[in-house]
């Protein structure tokens, strides 16, 4: 009985051990990927023809879609910042999703809003109720207000979506700030292959411990707190140049909330926002593919690495345990929702590659690795496996790890050095090393909770996350720190 | 065994640390770089504002001599520049490009096996508004690569020769044609001598072409192309076609385009091309286009009645008091604001109040419940 145990416990370990070579591998796989999308973008830089499309009257007018939710503390720093975006023609729609706090009181305050009767069109489907429209009475073609009864962030997108009169839309957290050109660049694939590109997403970076003057990020520095610092190495790696990678393949299911633009037209045809999961951004993805490859279109959906959308990562465990179940729950909840589209070759390489791999290195991963933290010194203790072996093991996990982390620093400071001060590069390779030692297994415990929380099928959330804000000119016209460095 | 696990970790160790040395060096040599760059540039960029702070009357030869290595780091401003400059200075600016060989080695890359290359080149000589390189640039219309194409369009639309139209528009006739936007505004950067071909274009046997030239006769303002717009949303087989003539008509603005768009708006038309006919009377801005406004903003079609109410927002004040009569006439209907929309709810008045409220905004108190 003893040596059945011991020998389960062997392959078990050994399988383990063999799941962390892959997902490590394919990390480093990605981001090869990924850096060679950057080299290529790089060299196109003085073509791009940014300029020129700022300067056309054609260029695709966007409708920028903001649901808030208790986001009074930068809610007017966040809507400057959008409203003088460097773009040709936008507007933005703001959805306050009954709110609590004063957001929407500021808006009017700072805005001069003035309240219009709007029709809602009913072309997606909402919830909630639309309490009140406004526009600000400076620029009513510019900036919208909605006022609705709480109906959780997809329902408030879903208003935005109608009451939205451009054929692209674009998607935007409150807490984001955009860079400047942050529309252009987004849109141009919109511009440049017009018939093929349905969706694109957009690289968000950590503005905790950033300057911010005027809504913009003017001088890009490490978070203050090492919680934050771990989060910017890890957003390099996996938004940055994995999802950059997913692009190159061919494979990219997830567009950020917090900045992705798609087209008016099939995201109304698809229904909209879906309200029956958490993970409304990366569903909508999924959903899109769905479609389009059920049509058997010729369709892409990209992402552009440079210029970015800002956000505020959580500075305190609590918060980040919070946002990281609500993630993982999302990730459960579509897999599960399009099961059907895994391993399909009706899919191509959506549903033979990219879901596949979220279900093993992504879904799973957590799971692994809770399991390796308890079955590996097990093992070890049994003697299942040998002092060699648990070395190995924690080499491939961690070492390994490690440097795919460092590669991530590496390519982002060969391409885009957005981070120029020296002790930030340090506190960046020390972040890489640090997240080994308890962030991993404690952001393990989070992810498990929230695919567990999935398949129990609790009610889904929008989760609320305390915000410090950003600074704005008016309020304070000295440039001072975002989040956790106020 | 151990010997190799003692190994292994020596490699892991030695990547580990090889990475962490190369982002340190990368860092470094980066550092070095800019700062020779910085160096070099400094002289040049002083005399290139001056030369161009002068309207490119004096300093031209003084540019001219800047060494090879020196010109190449101040050459990114020069180029910027050139995009932002008109008159004497641009003029000034691109002699001095030419008489240092710009010209020469872009129409040579325009054949590099190069994309990248071929492109740059492309982007140059667009800048450069070179006349002579038209004929190269049309061919590269046809090159194999999309992001080489779609820069070359971008550069004859700079370079506004005129006989770059037909080829331009010949290559949206492929298998993978060009973005038809870019196209459209290449074309329309062409100027009124393209219009012609512009106008012969409109029997085009392609849809998406025929749309291309509508849009483009649209944003060059070709008033004498009328009837055949006019022609084309008549009588053409194809619904977008026929939208992207009407809006074209509304940009158009003649008088005589109000006939041709309030024939458009008759309900056995399909919806998308009333909605577009309505919007296209606003633009025009022809009071006499009131009337027929007025009777859609009952419509059935959630569209029609929201693009007509907003088009007499548009026209001013007789389309304003049109949209006051409709609120005062249904306001017993009882249609509440922020209303969802349905056949039966008196939607039409919905459509007149948020007009008139936006007509309103910036010029008073808005009545919500007006």
């Amino acid at each position: 009985m003893t040596e059945a145990v011991r020998e389960i416990l062997r392959y078990t370990d050994v399988a383990i051990f063999t799941y962390f070579v892959g997902l490590n591998s394919s990390y480093l796989v990605l981001m090869a990927l990924a850096g060679l999308e950057f080299g290529k973008h790089l060299r196109r830089a003085p073509f791009a023809g940014t300029d020129d499309m700022f300067r056309s009257p054609l260029t695709l007018p966007v409708s920028a879609i903001v649901p808030a939710h208790n986001e009074g503390a930068g809610i007017v720093a966040a809507v400057t910042a959008m409203t003088s975006l460097r773009y040709p023609r936008y507007e933005v729609v703001v959805v306050d999703d009954g709110s609590t706090d004063d957001t929407f009181e500021r808006l009017r305050a700072h805005f001069d809003l003035v309240e219009v009767p709007r029709v809602v069109p009913g072309e997606v489907p909402y919830r909630s109720e639309v309490l009140s429209v406004h526009v600000a009475r400076a620029n009513p073609e510019t900036l919208t207000v909605v006022r609705k009864t709480n109906g959780g962030k997809a329902d408030a997108l879903n208003v935005g979506i109608n009451l939205s009169r451009h054929p692209l839309i674009c998607m935007v957290d409150a807490d984001s700030v955009l860079d400047p050109d942050a529309l252009l660049s987004v849109a141009k694939p919109f511009a440049d292959d017009p018939l093929r590109v349905v969706a694109c997403g957009g690289v968000v970076r950590i503005a905790n411990g950033c300057k911010v003057l005027g809504g913009r990020v003017v001088d890009v520095r490490m978070p203050r707190l090492w919680l934050g610092r771990i989060q910017v190495v890890e957003y390099l790696r996996a938004f940055l140049l994995g999802r950059t990678g997913w692009s190159r393949l061919g494979g990219l299911v997830v567009i950020s909330g917090a900045f992705g633009l798609f087209r008016r037209d099939l995201v109304v045809r698809i229904g909209g926002m879906a309200t029956d999961t958490i993970g409304e951004d990366a569903e909508l993805v999924v959903r899109l593919h769905r479609h389009l490859r059920g049509l058997r279109a010729d369709y892409r959906v990209v992402f552009v690495a440079e210029p970015v959308s800002w956000s505020e990562a959580p500075s305190s465990l609590r918060v980040l345990g919070r946002q990281r179940r609500r993630w993982h729950r999302g990730i459960a909840e579509i897999l599960r929702k399009h099961r059907g589209m895994i391993l399909n070759p009706r899919y191509g390489r959506i549903g033979l590659l990219s879901l596949p791999y979220y279900l093993v290195f992504e879904l799973l991963a957590p799971f692994v690795e809770l399991a390796a933290l308890v079955l590996l010194p097990l093992g070890l203790l049994i003697g299942a496996v040998d002092v060699a072996f648990f070395w190995r093991f924690v080499l491939v996990a961690y070492g390994y790890g490690l440097l795919v982390s460092l590669v991530a620093l590496f390519i982002e400071e060969v391409s885009f050095h957005r981070y120029p001060r020296w002790g930030d590069l340090a506190r960046g390779v020390l972040a890489a090393l640090g997240e080994n030692f308890g962030y991993r297994q404690i952001l393990a415990g989070w992810q498990v909770a929230g695919a567990l929380g999935a398949l129990h099928g609790r009610r889904a959330q929008w989760g609320t996350m305390h915000r410090e804000g950003f600074d704005t000119v008016v309020e304070s016209p000295e440039t001072v720190g975002v989040g956790v460095d106020r | 065994m151990l010997g190799l696990f003692t190994v292994v970790i020596a490699i892991l160790a030695g990547i580990v640390a090889v990475t962490a040395l190369a982002i340190i060096i990368v860092r470094v040599v980066r550092g070095i770089r800019r700062r020779k760059r910085a160096a070099l540039a400094a002289g040049p960029r002083r005399a290139l504002l001056a030369f161009v702070a002068d309207n490119g009357e004096e300093g031209s030869h003084d540019l001219v001599a800047i060494p090879d290595d020196a010109w190449r780091a101040v050459e990114p401003t020069a180029l910027a520049l050139l995009g932002k400059l008109r008159g004497e200075a641009h003029l000034g600016l691109v002699s001095v490009f030419l008489r240092r060989g710009a010209a020469r080695a872009a129409l040579r890359d325009l054949r590099s096996r190069s994309r990248v290359k071929r492109a740059r080149a492309a982007q140059v000589l667009g800048d450069l508004a070179l006349r002579q390189a038209v004929p190269e640039l049309c061919r590269l219309l046809t090159d194999r690569h999309p992001e080489v194409r779609v820069v070359t369009v971008r550069a004859l639309g700079r370079i506004r020769d005129p006989a770059a139209a037909w080829r331009i528009i010949a290559s949206l006739d492929r298998p993978d044609p060009l973005p038809s936007l870019l196209a459209t505004h290449a074309l329309a950067q062409l100027g009124a001598e393209a219009e012609v071909t512009l106008s012969a274009a409109l029997d085009h046997p392609h849809a998406r072409v025929r749309v291309v030239c509508l849009d483009a006769l649209g944003l060059l303002g070709a008033t004498g192309s009328m009837p055949r717009v006019a022609r084309v949303l008549r009588d053409d087989t194809v619904l977008d076609v026929r939208v992207a003539a009407a809006v074209n008509l509304g940009r158009l603005g003649t008088r005589a385009a109000l006939e041709p768009l309030t024939l458009a708006l008759r309900s056995f038309r399909p919806a998308p091309l009333r909605a577009t006919a309505a919007r296209a009377l606003g633009v025009l801005g022809a009071p006499s286009a009131v009337p027929t406004l007025a009777e859609l903003l009952d419509d059935d079609e959630f569209q029609v009645a929201h693009e007509a109410a907003h088009a007499l927002r548009r026209l001013g004040r007789p389309g304003i008091e049109a949209l006051i009569a409709a609120v005062a006439a249904e306001r017993s209907a009882g249609a509440g604001a922020h209303a969802r929309p349905s056949a039966s709810d008196g939607a039409s008045v919905s459509h007149a109040r948020e007009a008139l409220a936006l007509s309103r905004v910036g010029s008073g108190p808005v009545g919500v419940a007006a």
